[in-house]
């Protein structure tokens, strides 16, 4: 394939003829890329016998699309999507109206208010509209437990947060790479995330365990970039975003299993940093990966101070 | 909270169902028609796809990302020949010897001119459609998974566990015979 001798025209493409003409499949079918592409069309433009050929197959290809397809049906659709409804969502929104009910129930000082609205509940749940109901019960509880609130505002930050890892951790399956450094050795991923955004957790390469660091990258969440590790498990990749600890921020000692946007996480805090792991590998092999993960970093802490 | 174990397991078999409606559901169409031109009629590709979904479902959380076409029509394909094995004398399932075919040199094209690609171009859907049933399975799967379909020559060889040469050389097999019988070089009897 190499000497030149062979290749007389020079442009990269087989003299077989058959050969040659699997290149005019691969143009037709946008297989190519722009060099190779070019060089094909100025093959056909000196050959009428190849761009007869790609004239076929454009019709052929037209012709082929042509062929109806299939329509989903809505009841086959509905059948399908029935495969993974789990429960009813009235039903699960019910069963949550009636929590937030037990709840306000227990308040003391609007407790005669609740009670007095019980008789009408049962008839507006069956009528149309208890998600009202449900809304006044919960401004009841607002109003006699500022608490509850509290901790209700504190999940609601940590779930957009899982959101926002998941949501980063999606785009880069999707993305020509997962990593910004393609690194197995932390000595060249630390600096790289220290030279970036300034802070490093420690990324020790767990290969050994079966889970090999594949590099990092770096991930903005809530208007602040914050570095990712990225490790491999046989096909499953795992994103671990280390946020580096506010003096507000919760602490989490024992990891705690989450779930978002149809991935499972997990979330953990040391002194330094707020851990984020998040994969779409099974639930035993997270849990193992962040075991083993909290185990590298105490036995060689020096590596996992930030900066 | 997400540590009790009930509720763990109602979060997590939604998050299931979330996946499932964003992997699987787009891709129906794409997984009827390749079931319909393997097992060859639509019915039968509604069991399929509809048993191809079950396993789909069971196994999404080893969706590893990437193309969920590609995903989901590997298992259509396995599923349309696990459901051939089972409801269709063998004769119709024997796939054969692919290197057999493989093998087959294509046949000499000599008369290339250009009113065939217009005769082509023109062939009513139908006849196009009974060409490609008559094609050999390795060939129509070959193309079907390619023209119809539209996964790229990678993602095909990697679904047949073929290098990529052989999807080439499949495709332009295939390609070479429905051009044959639409262009009309050989009518068929």
């Amino acid at each position: 394939m190499s000497p030149h001798e062979n290749r007389p025209r020079e442009d990269g493409l087989p003299e077989d003829p058959q050969d040659m003409k699997l290149m005019i499949h691969a143009l037709v079918d946008g297989e190519l890329d722009a060099a190779a592409a070019l060089a094909v069309e100025r093959r056909m433009a000196a050959d009428p016998e190849l761009a007869a050929e790609h004239a076929r197959l454009v019709a052929l290809s037209g012709a082929v699309a042509n062929v109806p397809r299939p329509t989903v049906s809505d009841d086959f659709l509905a059948r399908i999507a029935a495969i993974a409804t789990v429960k009813d969502p009235e039903e699960a929104e019910v069963a949550q109206a009636e929590s937030v009910k037990a709840e306000a129930s227990v308040q003391r000082q609007q407790q005669g208010k609740v009670i007095e609205m019980r008789p009408r509940a049962s008839r507006w749940f069956n009528s149309f509209d208890w998600r009202q109901m449900a809304a006044s019960i919960v401004l009841t509880a607002f109003l006699a437990s500022g608490v509850t609130q509290w901790l209700t505002t504190a999940d609601n930050g940590s779930d957009s947060f899982a959101v926002a890892v998941a949501n980063g951790h999606r785009r880069s399956l999707l993305a020509a790479t997962p990593v910004d450094i393609f690194s197995s050795d932390r000595h060249t991923v630390k600096p790289w995330l220290d030279g970036r955004i300034g802070v490093s957790p420690a990324a020790p390469d767990m290969a050994k365990d079966g889970y090999a660091l594949l590099g990092g990258r770096v991930e903005v969440i809530g208007d602040r970039p914050m570095p990712a590790l990225v490790y491999r498990h046989h096909e499953h990749l795992i994103t671990l975003v280390a946020a580096p600890r506010q003096n507000e921020a919760k602490s989490v000692p024992v990891a705690d299993d989450l779930s978002a946007g149809g991935f499972l996480l997990v979330h953990w805090t040391d002194d330094a940093f707020s851990y984020w792991a998040i994969s779409d590998a099974e639930r035993p092999a997270l849990d193992d990966f962040v075991a083993r993960f909290r185990a590298a970093i105490i036995a060689n802490p020096a590596a996992g101070s930030p900066g | 909270m997400a540590g009790a174990p009930d509720g763990g397991t109602v979060l997590s078999e939604k998050m299931l169902a979330a996946r499932f409606a964003e992997v699987v559901l787009p891709h129906l169409g794409d997984a009827l028609s390749l079931a319909r031109w393997l097992t060859g009629n639509q019915a039968d590709a509604e069991d399929v796809v509809q048993e191809a979904c079950l396993k789909a479902h069971a196994g999404i959380a080893g969706f590893a990302g990437g193309n969920a076409r590609a995903w989901l029509l590997t298992i259509v394909r396995n599923a349309s020949y696990t459901w051939m094995a089972r409801n269709r004398s063998r004769s119709v399932v024997a796939v054969g010897d692919l290197a057999d075919l493989d093998d087959v040199s294509p046949p000499p094209d000599n008369d290339a001119d250009s009113p065939e690609a217009a005769l082509i171009a023109k062939a009513n859907s139908a006849a196009v459609e009974a060409a490609i049933a008559r094609l050999p399975q390795a060939f129509r799967e070959t193309l079907v998974l390619r023209d119809i379909n539209g996964l790229s020559y990678r993602e095909i060889a990697a679904m047949l566990g073929v290098p990529q040469g052989t999807v080439m050389s499949r495709l332009a097999r295939a390609r070479g015979l429905l051009m044959t019988e639409l262009g009309g070089r050989h009518e068929p009897a």
